[in-house]
């Protein structure tokens, strides 16, 4: 089967004064449809470095980022935007909705970039609906609580149908109450849409809800544990 | 949609910068206009030279006073064909702001229309009846300030509204109202030659009028050439040998209208575009300011699959979305004003202002072009910036 994503051998390297600071050494991963994992670490472990990889919003200096059996790592800019806009859905941290569009716009924002077949209007306020905003779709962010507005940014996520969703510390900017909301709306889409999702996050209640975490030390994987089924359930 | 609501989000800042273009074609619409009005002068002013050869006195040139032996001298040049008598003198005997060439009273010998080139159609009524006296046509806004129709009278030179007339006016019967020509005829009013030959008499000092046959006397003296004669070397030659005289060809009259209006072209449009190029700075300051602001926003768009093109699109029509309403605004503002100082100096004949289709055209194509070519920098700026750096700018 073709993996979600995979990556062989990923290094990012950045030149910093007379050294080299390695982001990311040698990293390689197959994470399978479906997946709901975590990629943790400490500041500076490269988990924010293997996300923006994985997000095809960094070119690696060496080794190979295949999303949904395509070879990104050689693509240029233009070229793994347009693969991104079909393949892969982002949560931010601090949500990064336009302020000036409503809950519904900022939804169907990827379509404008990535027309996709028989997706539009409907299907924004199907996801609305079905994060529980069906009553605040033409609000705009700045009349929305912030689990509100993360709730929108995960509809957004997934109006392109992606192979893929990437959330870089979706829970950091909300309350414990909220974080475990949101984190259960997560597990709820993956396991009904099969949707996958890597979330990377410093929140030990976040990882512990995930299938399986990665974690990340001085840029290499130090571990790629599966939690047990029981855990997830508790 | 959504460029509006990013134009309503700095409402102060993007309202002083579309003021700014506002004021720029406000100025390119109003200076334009007036460029355009005078353009028109010269240009009527090349049509009514350049199909003959002027002579005028040798003191005096124009507005003097020549005698009309000289017809007959300029009749034996070798290439003349036709010399037509022309007397002009002023329509008002007080002295008056104009703009343009002044209202004048105008008397040719008959016969002159089948040579000149500048044709006078008439809006009311006929042309004068040859060796007709006391009758007169008048140009359109001189019609229009003396408020006559066809069948009414005027009386010529027009008396001064308060006061004693400095010289005695006559009366005639306006037979004619001659269609708008938007140059000098518009402002003239046309007599006989006979007629006009008295007005000139009475124009003279008391001392002259007495031993003056007004008869023998011409303001200046239009010659024709025969077909194919080149008339810059007629009017050279007609000063070579007839003397007392001064015969200035086409080409050097229309030279000087042309280098006339090419200045006042420039004068006028520099200092618009002047005006306009202020307007685009602030353009490229908004632009730059707003793509800074943006810089997380466009780190999203980039993400959820943005190129390139797209963003650089998207600041492009924002920043021609400024030039536009901007443009708009200063165009209507610009025709409001226009129409306002043409009402108000109409009863005076002071019609300042032409806003032309070509004027309106190039006001907006310069809006909008600077409006995207202002924001061509900054939204350049915008649509290479790395998405992680634009994502995670603080």
């Amino acid at each position: 089967m073709t993996a979600a994503v995979e990556t062989r051998d990923l290094r990012k390297h950045y030149v910093q004064g007379r050294g080299t600071v390695k982001a990311l050494d040698g990293v390689t991963l197959r994470i399978e449809p479906g997946e709901f994992l975590a990629v943790v670490g400490r500041s500076g472990s490269g988990k924010t470095t293997l996300l923006d990889c994985l997000g095809l919003l960094l070119a690696p200096t060496d080794g190979q980022v295949i999303l949904d059996g395509e070879d990104a790592s050689r693509l240029g800019g233009n070229a793994r935007a347009a693969l991104r806009g079909r393949k892969l859905g982002f949560i931010f941290q601090e949500f990064n909705l336009l302020p000036g569009l409503t809950a519904l716009e900022n939804v169907m924002l990827p379509l404008r970039y990535t027309k996709v077949a028989g997706v539009g209007r409907a299907e924004a306020a199907a996801l609305l609906d079905e994060v529980g905003l069906a009553d605040r779709m033409t609000h705009r962010p700045s009349q929305l609580s912030g689990g509100e507005q993360q709730r929108v940014a995960i509809a957004r996520s997934l109006i392109n149908r992606p192979a893929l969703v990437l959330g870089d510390e979706p829970t950091g900017e909300v309350d414990s109450d909220t974080s475990a909301q949101l984190v259960g709306l997560m597990r709820r889409i993956n396991r009904e849409r099969g949707v996958t999702f890597v979330l990377v996050t410093h929140d030990h209640d976040v990882a512990s809800r995930t299938d399986r975490v990665i974690r990340l030390q001085d840029g290499r994987v130090l571990s790629d544990e599966r939690v047990a089924p029981e855990v997830v359930s508790a | 949609m959504e460029i509006i609501r990013n134009l309503g989000r700095h409402k102060l800042r993007n309202f002083l910068t579309i003021a700014g273009i506002v004021i720029g074609v406000l100025a390119l619409t109003t200076m334009g206009s007036l460029a355009e009005k005078t353009n028109l002068l010269f240009e009527g002013g090349v049509t009514f030279y350049q199909d003959h050869v002027t002579v005028g006195d040798a003191s005096s040139q124009f507005g003097g006073v020549m005698r009309l032996e000289k017809a007959d001298e300029l009749a034996r040049v070798p290439g003349v064909a036709a010399v037509f008598p022309v007397v002009s003198v002023p329509a008002k005997s007080d002295l008056s702001i104009s703009f343009g060439p002044p209202a004048s009273i105008v008397g040719v010998k008959d016969g002159y229309d089948e040579w000149s080139k500048f044709e006078l159609r008439f809006a009311h009524g006929r042309d004068l009846a040859p060796g007709a006296s006391g009758e007169t046509i008048i140009g359109s806004d001189l019609a229009k300030e003396l408020r006559v129709s066809v069948g009414g009278t005027v009386r010529l030179p027009i008396p001064p509204k308060e006061g004693l007339a400095a010289v005695p006016s006559r009366e005639f019967k306006v037979v004619g109202i001659i269609e708008k020509t938007l140059t000098a005829p518009d402002n003239f009013a046309y007599v006989s030659l006979a007629d006009a030959q008295a007005l000139l008499k009475d124009q003279l000092p008391p001392a002259f009028r007495g031993s003056v046959d007004p008869t023998k006397l011409a303001s200046s003296m239009d010659v024709f050439g025969t077909p194919g004669t080149d008339l810059d070397a007629l009017a050279k030659r007609i000063n070579a040998e007839v003397g007392d005289v001064k015969a200035v060809g086409p080409t050097e009259l229309v030279q000087a209208f042309q280098a006339g209006s090419a200045i006042f072209t420039a004068i006028t449009t520099g200092s618009a575009l002047l005006a306009l190029i202020v307007g685009g700075l602030s353009i490229i300051n908004t632009m730059s300011m707003a793509v800074i602001e943006r810089f997380r926003e466009i780190g999203l768009k980039k993400a959820v699959g943005a190129r390139t093109g797209h963003i650089l699109r998207e600041f492009l029509f924002e920043s021609a979305a400024i030039g536009v309403i901007g443009g708009v605004i200063g165009l209507a503002l610009g025709w409001a004003l226009i129409e306002l100082i043409n009402a108000l100096t109409a009863s005076s004949n002071l019609s300042l202002f032409l806003l032309t289709p070509r004027l309106v055209l190039i006001a907006a194509v310069f809006s909008i072009g600077l409006g995207g070519l202002a924001g061509l920098i900054p939204a350049l700026r915008a649509a290479r910036l790395d998405p992680v750096t634009a994502l995670r700018y603080q």
